[in-house]
């Protein structure tokens, strides 16, 4: 509460009113609803970061009690592994693709397609259906496609006489593919959350933007983007934070490869410290992914606050 | 009310027996239908004689199961008996206490039964032993009959390391793929390392580099395999795209006779039909295998073989039973309906006698004739080393890494290891 307080300006006399306020009225809610997710909390997100935690500071193959302090030494092997520059890299590079190509194309399609009509609802059906299938299984089905013996990539590079290369074996394809499939897989849900927005807009300000001879691109640039904010301050939160953990297309996609090219940091993770039962290691790179996540979330936050309150 | 009180103890009493019942949970990895048959089938046999004593047979796929292992072992759900391989990991779960010491349980036959190399392959360093061996495996180069043919390479040429590569260098002049490889997975690349070292290194000197003595794993003969590995790659003897084909992708290409050859284990017979477009694969009469080319002053002996020993191990919880259960289904009779069907190859005394099929019959026949069985590298040095020589292996496959590094990064493995 405190931190709060003096994040912003907020006075002193209006502190007190909020907990006066929470003490008066919330008190029955929050104990009842309070303890529940607190204990669930506390039992499958607390406490297992904290032994990860723990972990990190150990030489230890995850058996038996853990006796072996090594300090900062699993860090250090984390921060010098051949592949972890790499992973990182591939991460930012998921990150951005997000960001620049994902967003944007899920915002063109929110905006053709937010008007109601059956037509219309089947092709945001058709557009959402790709979030709605399990990672794995779309990792698995685009295998397929990109598979360089009878996918579909090749097949259609026959077709207009191109040789394509078997991308997922390429060290200069693989990013680009699995980048086209991450797009693929999320712009759907992200187009969904934007629609949601767009039809919380009334009518009226449109139809009379419309009426004053306002073109189409200034309503979308100055009306309705503004207007769905907050939906994309969520959107793109979540495609930050979901980039991040970037783990169940890439295991039947690439696995990581060719020659671990096409890790991110949770496959990294997965690889050199869970396969490898190097269970210190693994959570030295937890921690690391951890603290990178709270960096993002506190610094998306603080960037919110500034703008809002401008 | 009354009646319902006494339906209930009358119904309490019915299943009283069944409460005393020893249960027996055998965790497995087989997947094949008509292998977890058998398996049900020899169970229901062992509780009709034994109806103090239930079997449950729980599956994990084989990935899943190497991954969820170690939680499971150390959790109140441990199963009783579990599949294994010989090497590494075993020894870190015996040094943690989660394995049953069952030499004074399990009977003198049952250890005879799986002969020496059994039982050592289930010993651990502090000299317990901990598991029963059922399963030996060779990986040997499969070959295609009728593309030797077509592109007139005479297999006996192939039985030195430049006879292979001149045949290696004829089929690729036919437009024929000479070798299927499976290089995503890695550790189908790693064969052709290990294999390499079997012949350059033997034995004595793949314990000592496994030891870390002198130059370890940077030594001059693992560096020597490196490099015979990287003048195969140099010829590009692969399929198209083999960075991103799985073991299962190699299998069938082989399978559908794509390619000439396929450094793979016995196992390969059956999966290479499973993996296949036609689920037919190869016929047998066009099947062929080849011993690993021999290398001129190679320190290995040249009836040095590589595969895997398999078997089940003992958690701390198991009980009396338990064994009771694995001798049953390790005795020689019960592994003989294994053998008929070529699931495996049985380490029971006499169980693989009833091998008709002869690809398996030579493998069994060149496992027990062989100087040094050498375990699966990436297994017999435990899951860190072991990942690292998968790495280079499929590093060297694609031509991607010197010989020199790749000796180096081994060695550092090991190193870190010790």
């Amino acid at each position: 509460m405190t931190s709060v307080a003096t994040g912003t300006d907020m006075s002193a006399t209006t502190a007190v009113r909020r907990r006066r306020y929470v003490d008066r009225k919330s008190l029955l809610p929050l104990l009842l609803f309070l303890p529940p997710s607190l204990i669930l909390f506390t039992l499958f997100v607390v406490l297992p970061m904290i032994d990860a935690a723990t972990f990190s500071f150990f030489d230890w193959n995850g058996y038996g009690p853990i006796t072996d302090f090594v300090g900062f030494e699993n860090y250090a092997d984390v921060i010098t592994h051949r592949n972890f520059g790499t992973a990182v890299r591939n991460s930012l590079i998921v990150v951005a693709v997000s960001l620049l190509i994902q967003l944007p194309l899920a915002m063109w399609c929110a905006i053709a397609l937010a008007e109601r009509g059956t037509h219309i609802n089947l092709i945001r059906v058709l557009f959402f259906l790709p979030y709605m299938l399990a990672e794995v299984a779309a990792g698995l089905i685009w295998k397929f496609v990109y598979d360089g013996n009878y996918g579909l990539l090749p097949a259609i590079g026959g077709a207009i006489g191109v040789d394509m290369p078997f991308v997922l074996g390429d060290k200069l394809w693989v990013i680009p593919a699995i980048m086209l499939v991450i797009t693929w897989k999320y712009f759907g849900f992200h187009m969904m959350i934007f629609i949601a927005g767009l039809q919380s807009i009334p009518g009226e300000v449109i139809e009379a933007a419309r009426l004053d001879g306002v073109s189409k691109w200034q309503i979308v640039r100055h009306i309705k983007i503004p207007m769905i904010r907050s939906a994309i301050v969520i959107s793109v939160f979540f495609a930050i934070t979901g980039a991040l953990q970037l783990f169940d297309l890439i295991i039947p996609l690439s696995n990581g490869g060719p020659s671990h090219s096409s890790h991110t940091i949770v496959t990294f993770l997965y690889q050199f410290g869970i396969l490898r039962m190097k269970l210190g290691f693994g959570g030295a790179v937890s921690v690391l992914l951890f603290i990178a996540c709270v960096i993002v979330a506190l610094a998306y936050r603080r960037i919110l606050f500034k703008v809002e309150q401008n | 009310m009354k009646h319902i009180a006494l339906a209930a103890m009358l119904g309490l009493a019915a299943i009283a027996p069944a409460q005393a019942q020893t249960v027996v949970r055998h965790l497995h990895i087989t997947s094949i239908p008509a292998e977890v048959e058998l398996m049900n089938k020899i169970a229901a046999d062992f509780m009709a004689q034994n109806p103090d004593i239930k079997v449950e047979l729980p599956f994990l796929e084989n990935e899943a199961f190497k991954a969820k292992l170690t939680t499971l072992l150390q959790s109140a759900d441990a199963p009783d008996v579990f599949h294994s391989w010989g090497g590494g990991v075993f020894y870190e779960q015996a040094a943690a206490g989660v394995l049953r010491p069952i030499e004074d349980v399990l009977s003198d036959e049952a250890k005879a039964n799986v002969g020496t190399a059994g039982v050592s392959a289930f010993t651990a360093p502090d000299g317990h032993l901990y598991g029963v061996a059922r399963d030996v495996s060779e990986v040997v180069l499969w070959y295609n009959k009728t593309l030797f043919e077509q592109a007139g390479v005479d297999p006996a040429s192939m039985e030195t390391w430049d006879g292979f590569l001149a045949g290696v260098q004829a089929f690729k002049d036919a437009g024929i793929t000479p070798i299927a490889i499976g290089a995503k997975d890695k550790w189908p690349a790693h064969f052709w390392w290990s294999k390499l070292v079997v012949r350059l290194a033997g034995q004595d000197g793949f314990a000592a580099a496994a030891r870390g003595e002198g130059d370890g794993f940077a030594g001059e003969d693992f560096v020597k395999a490196g490099e015979y590995f990287l003048q195969l790659a140099a010829l590009d003897p692969w399929q198209e795209g083999f960075l991103a084909a799985g073991y299962g992708d190699a299998s069938g290409y082989f399978g559908d006779g794509n390619a000439a050859m396929h450094l793979m284990g016995d196992w390969d017979y059956g999966a290479m039909k499973d993996n296949s477009a036609d689920k037919n694969g190869i016929p047998d009469e066009e099947l062929g295998i080849l011993p690993f080319p021999t290398i001129e002053g190679g320190k290995g002996d040249p009836t040095d073989t590589l595969g895997g020993l398999g078997g089940v191990l003992f958690s701390r919880n198991a009980s009396d039973a338990a064994v009771k259960w694995i001798e049953f289904f390790n005795s020689t009779e019960n592994q003989a309906l294994y053998a008929k069907d070529a699931y495996y190859i049985p380490i029971a005394k006499g169980a693989a006698d009833v091998m008709t099929n002869p690809f398996k019959v030579q493998i069994g026949q060149n496992i027990s004739n062989a100087h040094w069985h050498a375990l699966f590298f990436d297994q017999a040095l435990g899951p860190n080393v072991g990942g690292v020589v998968n790495d280079v292996s499929a590093e060297l496959a694609a031509n991607a890494m010197s010989a020199e590094e790749a000796a180096e990064m081994i060695k550092e493995a090991v190193d870190d290891e010790l």
